[in-house]
C-alpha cells in the first residue's frame, strides 16, 4: 500500500508578507480568500460602530445625541454595511478559501474571474460610503423602500443612487462568485470525491451559491428601475406608480439572502461538530437533502415581509405556511448536530464552544420565526424590536456564532499558527454573554409597542430596557476587541499549529499550513466523505513531527 | 470555579431568564402585548399564546438536550483513548423528528390561518366608517361627516386623540398620500400600512372607555418618531356630545381644534 507521506509543516513562513503587488494582482484563490475575510471584518468594526452610536441614542427616552436625518443614515448603514459587506463577503472568503482545497483542487475554475469579483467589492463599498459626501447616504434603512427613496421625498443627496450602484455592482460580483463556485465544485473535484463524499460545507456552498444566482439578478433589476425614477423620470415605484412591487422585487432577493447568510454557517457546524465529538456527522444524506428543502421553500416566502400591506388572505395563508415549513429541514439539522454530539467524546474547544452557543442562541432564533411567520401575530410584531431582536438571533446568534467558530477553527490552517486559547475564551464568554444581554430583552420592547427604526421615544417604561441593553452591546464590542486583539497577535507569534492540529476530517488538513500554492503536491486518494481520518486510520498518513 | 460548573451556572442563569421576566412582569419587560380592548387583538393575543406553548416546549426541550450533552459527553468524562460509537444515521429517527415538527408548523399554521380567516377579511356590516390618512408626518381621521381629526405628529406632548365610541364596529379605511406610513396601537390590534395608490383596511370594535397610545411603524422620513397615535373611546351619548362639538367648530368662523 502506498503511503502518502505529508510535507513537513511549516514553522511559520512568509504568505502574509508579500509584495502589495502580488496582493493586488494574485489570483490564489487563498489570497483572494483572504482579502475577503478581511474585507468582512474591517466591514464588521465599522458597520459594529454605526450600531453603538444608535444604541448611544436610544439608551435614554428624548436623547438629541444625533439628529433623526442622522440617525436615519446611521440605521440604514449598519444594516447595509453588515448584511452586504460583511456577513456575505466574510462566507465568500472562507469559502475561496476551503472550497478548493476541500474538493481537492488547485484554484477555482476561472482564477481571473475570481480576482474581477473580489476586487467589484471595494468598488461597491466605496461606491456606498461615497454616499455620505454628497450631502448624505442612504436614509430609508437598508431595505430603501419606495417611494421614501424616490426623488419626490428624497432629493437632498445622492446617497440612495450611490446606495443603488453599490448594491448592482455587488450583486454582480456575487453571481461571478457564485458561477465561480458551481463550476470549481461540479468540474475540479479530485479522483474519489463523488458528489456523495462531498464535505458538508461544500454543499453548502452549492446551495448557497444557487440561491445568490437565482436572486442576484431580481435585486439589481429593483435598483436599476430605482434609479430609472430617480434619474429618468419613470413611475414604477413612485407614490403614483406601485410601491409593494418594489418590496416583492426586494424580498425576492432579501429573504434568500437570510439563508445566503446561515446556510455556510450550517455548512461549517457540520465540519466542526464531528471533529470535536469524534463522530461522524450523523444523518449525512437528509443534511443534504435539508439544506436542498432550504433552498427551494426560501424562494417561496418572501411576502411574509410584507402581511401589513392587505394582500389577499389566501396569498397570506400560503406566504405563512411556505415560511412554517423552512421549520422543518431547519429541525432535520438541528436534530441532527444534536445526535453527532450525542454519545460522543466532546473537546471543547474554543470552535466548538461557539458552535454550542451557535446552536444555544439560534434556536431562539427559529422559534421567534414561527410567531413571526403566522399573520395575524406578524402583524402585531411587524417592524418592532421584536423583529430587530429575532433578525439578529439568526444573524448574530446565527450567522456570527458560526463565523467566529470557523475563525477559530481556520486559523491554524490559514496562518499556520493557532489562535490564542485564553483570549478565546473570553471572547466566547464575553460575546455570549453581551449577546443575549442585548437582544433578549429586546423582545419585549417590541411587544410592549416599540417600533424599529425610531429615532428617539418619550415612553419612560422603555427606559431602563433600553439601557441595559445598551450596556450590553459595549460588551459585545469588547468581546470583538478581543478577537481582534487574538487575531494579530496569534497571527505575529502563537503556537504553530502543524497540518492538523484539531485530527480533522477533511482534505484541508491534508497540506501544510498554510498550503502551499496550487494546494497539494499530490491530491491524497479519497474514500469516503471523511479522506483525511480514512488515511489516519489506514496509517497512510505519515506526519512529520511539528518542530519545536 | 471548573469550567464544568462556571458552564452549567450561566446556562441556567440563561434558561431561567425568560421566567423571570415573565413572573415578574416589569415595566418594559413584558413578555406578551398589551391586553386587547378589540376582538381582532384578542384572537392576536390568543393566537401568540397557542403558539407559545410548543415553542417554550420546544425550546425547553432542545436547551435540556443541549445541556445534557455539554455536561455528560465531554471528553473530561472519558477514558483516555475513548473512541465513541461510530453512528451515522439512523433513518427512523430522522423520519420521526421530520414527521413531528411537520405536525406541529402545520398546526400552528391552521390555527393562524384560522385567526386570519376571521379578523383579516374586508368587512361590510360595520355601523361606522373612517378614512385614516398618513403623510409626513402625522394622521388625519375623516369621519365622513365633514368632520376631521387632525393628529399632527409631536413628540413634546400627547396628539391630539382619534376619538371613537365604544361598543361600535369601526371599519378603518386606510390611505397613503405620500410615503408608506403604518398604523398601530398594540393594545388594539396589528398594524395596517397605508400605501399610496390603493386602499387597505382594518377594523376595531372597544368595549371600554380609555386611550391608548401607539406610533407608525413604517419608516417614513427624519419625523418618523413624532408620528404618535392616540385612540380614545367615549360613550355613545359623550362621543354624539364631542361629535357635535367638532360639526359646532366646523361651523363657526374661528374654528379651534
Amino acid at each position: 500500500m502506498a503511503t502518502t507521506v505529508l510535507p513537513r509543516p511549516k514553522a511559520y513562513d512568509d504568505t502574509f508578507f508579500k509584495p502589495i503587488s502580488l496582493w493586488l494582482t494574485t489570483t490564489d484563490h487563498k489570497l483572494i480568500g483572504i482579502m475577503y475575510m478581511v474585507t468582512g471584518v474591517l466591514s464588521f468594526v465599522i458597520g459594529g460602530m454605526f450600531a453603538l452610536i444608535i444604541r448611544l441614542q436610544l439608551s435614554q427616552p428624548n436623547l438629541k445625541i444625533v439628529d433623526p436625518e442622522t440617525y436615519n443614515q446611521l440605521i440604514s448603514a449598519h444594516g447595509v454595511t453588515m448584511i452586504f459587506f460583511f456577513v456575505t463577503i466574510f462566507l465568500t472568503g472562507i469559502a475561496n478559501y476551503l472550497v478548493p482545497i476541500m474538493v481537492g483542487a488547485r484554484d477555482m475554475a476561472f482564477p481571473r474571474v475570481n480576482l474581477l469579483g473580489f476586487w467589484l467589492i471595494p468598488v461597491s463599498i466605496i461606491l456606498y460610503y461615497s454616499g455620505f459626501f454628497t450631502g448624505g447616504a442612504l436614509n430609508a434603512g437598508w431595505t430603501g423602500y419606495a417611494p421614501l427613496t424616490e426623488k419626490a421625498y428624497n432629493n437632498h443627496s445622492l446617497g440612495v443612487d450611490f446606495w443603488a450602484l453599490s448594491i448592482i455592482v455587488w450583486a454582480i460580483s456575487g453571481i461571478m462568485a457564485s458561477t465561480n463556485f458551481l463550476t470549481t465544485i461540479v468540474a475540479l473535484r479530485a479522483p474519489g470525491m463523488r458528489f456523495s463524499r462531498l464535505p458538508l460545507f461544500v454543499w453548502a456552498q452549492i446551495s448557497t451559491s444557487i440561491l445568490l444566482l437565482v436572486v442576484g439578478a431580481p435585486l439589481a433589476a429593483a435598483m436599476i428601475l430605482l434609479e430609472f425614477d430617480r434619474q429618468l423620470g419613470t413611475q414604477f415605484f413612485t407614490t403614483a406608480g406601485r410601491p409593494v412591487l418594489y418590496q416583492h422585487l426586494f424580498w425576492f432577493f432579501g429573504h434568500p439572502e437570510v439563508y445566503i447568510m446561515i446556510l455556510p454557517g450550517f455548512g461549517m457546524i457540520s465540519e466542526i461538530m464531528p471533529v470535536f465529538a469524534r463522530k461522524p456527522i450523523f444523518g449525512y444524506m437528509s443534511m443534504v437533502a435539508a439544506l436542498f428543502g432550504i433552498v427551494f421553500l426560501s424562494m417561496t416566502v418572501w411576502a411574509h415581509h410584507m402581511f401589513t400591506v392587505g394582500m389577499n388572505v389566501y396569498v397570506e395563508g400560503f406566504f405563512m405556511l411556505m415560511t412554517m415549513l423552512i421549520a422543518v429541514p431547519t429541525g432535520i439539522k438541528f436534530f441532527n448536530w444534536i445526535a453527532t454530539a450525542w454519545w460522543g467524546s466532546i473537546e471543547f474547544t474554543v470552535p466548538m464552544k461557539f458552535v454550542f452557543g451557535f446552536l444555544a442562541t439560534f434556536l431562539i432564533g427559529g422559534l421567534t420565526g414561527i410567531y413571526l411567520a403566522s399573520v395575524p401575530v406578524d402583524t402585531q410584531l411587524h417592524q418592532s424590536y421584536y423583529v430587530v431582536a429575532h433578525l439578529h438571533y439568526v444573524l448574530f446568534g446565527g450567522s456570527v456564532f458560526t463565523i467566529m467558530a470557523g475563525i477559530y477553527y481556520w486559523f491554524p490552517k490559514i496562518t499556520g499558527r493557532m489562535l490564542g486559547r485564553k483570549l478565546g475564551e473570553w471572547n466566547f464568554w464575553t460575546l455570549f454573554i453581551g449577546f443575549n444581554g442585548t437582544f433578549l430583552i429586546m423582545h419585549t420592547l417590541g411587544l410592549e409597542g416599540m417600533p424599529r427604526r425610531i429615532a428617539t421615544y418619550a415612553n419612560e417604561a422603555w427606559a431602563t430596557t433600553n439601557l441595559i441593553i445598551t450596556v450590553s452591546s459595549f460588551l459585545i464590542a469588547f468581546s470583538v476587541t478581543l478577537l481582534l486583539v487574538n487575531i494579530v497577535r496569534s497571527w505575529a507569534n502563537g503556537e504553530i499549529a502543524g497540518n492538523d492540529p484539531w485530527r480533522a476530517n477533511t482534505l484541508e488538513w491534508a497540506t501544510t499550513s498554510p498550503p502551499p500554492p496550487y494546494n497539494f503536491e499530490r491530491v491524497p486518494p479519497v474514500r469516503s466523505f471523511m479522506p483525511v481520518r480514512d488515511l489516519r486510520e489506514s496509517g497512510e498518513l505519515v506526519e512529520d513531527p511539528v518542530p519545536a | 470555579m471548573t469550567a464544568r460548573v462556571r458552564a452549567l451556572l450561566i446556562i441556567v442563569g440563561l434558561a431561567t431568564l425568560p421566567f423571570l421576566l415573565g413572573g415578574c412582569g416589569l415595566g418594559g419587560l413584558s413578555p406578551i402585548f398589551p391586553t386587547p380592548v378589540s376582538p381582532n387583538g384578542q384572537d392576536i393575543y390568543d393566537t401568540y399564546l397557542w403558539i407559545s406553548i410548543p415553542a417554550i416546549v420546544i425550546f425547553l426541550g432542545v436547551e435540556v438536550a443541549l445541556l445534557w450533552v455539554v455536561l455528560r459527553y465531554r471528553r473530561s468524562r472519558r477514558p483516555a483513548g475513548y473512541v465513541p460509537p461510530q453512528v451515522h444515521g439512523n433513518t427512523r429517527l430522522e423520519v420521526v423528528w421530520t414527521a413531528i415538527p411537520l405536525v406541529i408548523v402545520l398546526g400552528i399554521a391552521a390555527y393562524s390561518f384560522n385567526t386570519l380567516l376571521k379578523d383579516f377579511q374586508p368587512i361590510n356590516d360595520q355601523q361606522m366608517e373612517v378614512i385614516i390618512s398618513g403623510h409626513q408626518f402625522g394622521w388625519v381621521y375623516d369621519y365622513e361627516n365633514g368632520v376631521v381629526v387632525d393628529q399632527e405628529g409631536t413628540l413634546a406632548e400627547q396628539v391630539t386623540p382619534f376619538v371613537v365610541p365604544t361598543h361600535t364596529l369601526i371599519k378603518l379605511r386606510f390611505r397613503g398620500t405620500d410615503v408608506i406610513h403604518s398604523w398601530w396601537v398594540p393594545a388594539i390590534s396589528g398594524k395596517t400600512d397605508a400605501v399610496p395608490g390603493y386602499e387597505n383596511f382594518s377594523w376595531l370594535k372597544i368595549d371600554q372607555v380609555g386611550t391608548w397610545h401607539g406610533e407608525c411603524a413604517e419608516l417614513c422620513g427624519a419625523g418618523h418618531a413624532t408620528m404618535q397615535i392616540n385612540v380614545q373611546a367615549m360613550d355613545q351619548i359623550d362621543f354624539d356630545n364631542w361629535m357635535s362639538r367638532q360639526k359646532a367648530a366646523l361651523a363657526s368662523p374661528s374654528p379651534s381644534k
